[in-house]
């Protein structure tokens, strides 16, 4: 492998790959705003300047291959003082609102600024001001903070496929907005957000709710769809705030899609079902976990009794259930619900060539590795007891009695006639398989909401002869 | 397909230069040049139609269009002054000359006169730094200007038209 020099270290590279990329695998960090490495580089924020040997003028590492016996600096006097130019243009019309801006605390001008900028500033005029456009329900936009980076324009054209920001005029009179001000349309906004570099672009949904530095970031997996993108979902005091994209190169890249990075929302909507609850005539009651189990237990021994199992759930708790079943339900058939028309990973596929798939549950693969074949139509049986993670769609059930276990929302739950109460993706750990079969592992980033409990334990519970003991 | 706001006279005039650049996208400047000398201006309509023509989204062709002052996004009167204030015409009193001509005019930088006869709007660097400061007529070059000579040449203009 050829070797350069960086910082007197010898390090390694592949042919191609550009200096800030090389460096970071040595444990150097170098500056950079509009330098992404899922984007098209244009060196044009001059913040990664370094030094190499042999060359007369320092050197944007992002656009500067790395090549054999290149011996570069990041750390001497003229770097510095390059760097330290950069942040003063940079910060010539930045706003200096950092305590009330949402960015703070997860901002890259910031941290360069401090580990590359002056203290003080020689300029005192004017700042330029502009009004700001609507850019839609998921961006805010504030352009006085822009840096001008254009990260926002090429991940658009690169990676969401729709030309949509624009940057128009030019110099001190620039304008990083939308053609004709219009709203932004791509399903995957969100990303915009993540890759400001400033507070340019912040996410509606998030800003002004939670200090950066007060969120817990628990890595897991969106459960959106059958992509299986990961992310990190951001919590504090068991309340998810957002959830933003983890880089995997072979699946998701950098970047995510807005149904993803939101659908964490439904697992905390006032309106999910965390007790045990029972229908009695046209209402609900709160009622004992004991007696739903005994209950649970005594309809679904018999004949004609359906399992209905969520392609939503984890391998885990797919494997339980039907493990279970073939202790106290030996006689149930078992079948997986999820996408309507998207029954088995045959009928799966790429819905917009970017990362969307098909299929809207997580573990549609996982489901048919474990050999559960899907239910065509509606269910119809006696018994019909549905074991789902939260996100596969209902199907129609046709029953005398009919359980639902696991994540419900008041508006999903005339389906069913009890409710035992389970977790969501958020609560639980487990493995699911995505599109292409790589097994990933969900994490728990929160405690159980209320009295739901883990299908594991409700399984054993039902399994318990002395389940009347339970604490309701 | 829509119907095309560009002439026939355009598209022969650019198929004559398509030869003489690299690739398509070296082709933006001279037709959006070629497009405003046929239209006065360049609205929308017609910029969508050179992106159509070039083969790159609109955008590009805003983002260039926008990017340069000679292109004019908004309708233009019969004589456009174009001052330049870089630093050399600054320096020798382009500032004043805009004030000026913004006072005789009645109008702000980057505004058309109500009676459509004169836009005055802000350039950068003409490349005549040693006859500065300097203003574009449409197509021609003032140069030494001074408040008394630019009064002169406003004056003339009236007169002529």
């Amino acid at each position: 492998m050829p070797k350069c020099t960086i910082d007197g270290k010898e390090v390694d590279f592949k042919a191609g790959e550009n200096l800030v990329t090389v460096a970071k695998r040595a444990g150097i960090e170098i500056p950079v705003f509009c330098y992404h490495p899922g984007l098209s580089v244009v060196a044009q924020c001059r913040m990664c300047y370094v030094e190499v040997e042999k060359m007369p003028k320092l050197q944007t590492a992002c656009s500067t291959q790395a090549a054999e016996g290149m011996v570069v600096k990041t750390q001497s006097e003229a770097v510095k003082k390059g760097r330290a130019g950069t942040m003063e243009f940079l910060l010539l019309n930045h706003p200096l609102d950092c305590p009330i801006c949402d960015k703070a605390g997860e901002c890259d001008l910031q941290d360069n600024s401090f580990g590359h900028g002056s203290e003080f500033m020689r300029h005192s005029e004017e700042r330029r001001t502009y009004v700001d456009v609507d850019m839609g329900p998921v961006i805010q936009k504030n352009m006085n903070r822009c840096i001008h980076c254009t990260r926002c324009i090429r991940f658009g054209e690169e990676v969401a496929g729709i030309h949509e920001m624009v940057a128009i005029k030019r110099g001190n009179n620039i304008d990083i907005t939308t053609i004709d001000g219009k709203q932004l349309k791509t399903e995957y906004a969100g990303n915009y957000s993540d890759i400001c570099p400033t507070g340019s672009l912040t996410l509606k949904d998030f800003r002004f709710r939670k200090r950066a530095w007060m969120l817990k970031k628990t890595p897991t997996v969106c459960e959106g769809c059958s992509k299986g993108c990961n992310m990190e979902v951001q919590h504090e005091g068991n309340v998810v705030y957002r959830c933003v994209p983890r880089e995997n190169l072979e699946i998701n890249k950098y970047w995510m899609c807005d149904e993803g990075r939101f659908n964490y929302q439904y697992a905390q909507d006032p309106s999910r079902i965390v007790d045990p609850m029972r229908k009695a005539g046209e209402s609900w009651l709160v009622t004992r976990w004991d007696e739903l189990l005994t209950a649970l237990r005594n309809d679904s021994g018999g004949e004609d009794v359906l399992f209905l199992v969520g392609t939503d759930l984890t391998l885990e708790e797919m494997k339980s259930v039907q493990e279970a079943a073939r202790i106290w339900a030996p006689r149930a058939a078992i079948r997986s619900f999820g996408t309507p028309g998207v029954e088995s990973s045959a009928q799966d596929g790429p819905k917009d060539g970017i990362l969307k798939m098909k299929s809207k549950t997580s573990n549609l693969k996982g489901a048919e590795t474990l050999g559960i074949p899907p239910l065509l139509g509606a269910a119809k049986s006696t018994v019909v007891v549905v074991f789902r993670g939260g996100r596969a769609e209902l199907p129609r059930i046709e029953a005398k009695k009919a359980y639902g276990v696991g994540v419900f929302l008041e508006k999903e739950r005339n389906s069913v006639h009890a409710i035992l109460p389970g977790l969501s993706f958020l609560e639980k750990d487990g493995t699911i398989l995505n599109h292409q079969g790589t097994s990933q592992t969900l994490k728990r980033a929160l405690l159980p909401r209320g009295k739901s409990k883990a299908l594991g334990e409700i399984l054993m519970l039902v399994l318990n002869q002395k389940s009347s003991e339970v604490n309701p | 397909m829509k119907e095309k706001l560009l002439s026939e006279k355009f598209y022969q005039a650019m198929k004559s230069k398509e030869p003489r650049y690299p690739n398509r996208k070296a082709l933006i400047l001279p037709a959006l040049h070629q497009a405003q000398a046929e239209y006065g201006w360049l609205p929308k309509e017609i910029l969508a139609e050179v992106a159509e023509y070039i083969g790159v989204h609109e955008a590009q062709i805003r983002e260039v269009a926008s990017f340069y002052t000679m292109y004019n996004l908004k309708p233009v009167g019969k004589m456009h002054l174009k001052i330049c204030t870089n630093v050399a015409c600054c320096l020798r009193g382009a500032d004043e000359l805009m004030e000026y001509a913004e006072k005789k005019l009645g109008v702000k930088c980057g505004e058309t006169t109500p009676d459509g006869m004169f836009t005055l709007s802000e350039e950068e660097c003409l490349g005549a730094c040693t006859t500065a400061p300097v203003m574009m007529a449409n197509d021609d070059y003032v140069e030494n200007l001074d408040i008394q000579s630019l009064n002169h040449f406003l004056e003339k203009v009236k007169h002529e038209h």
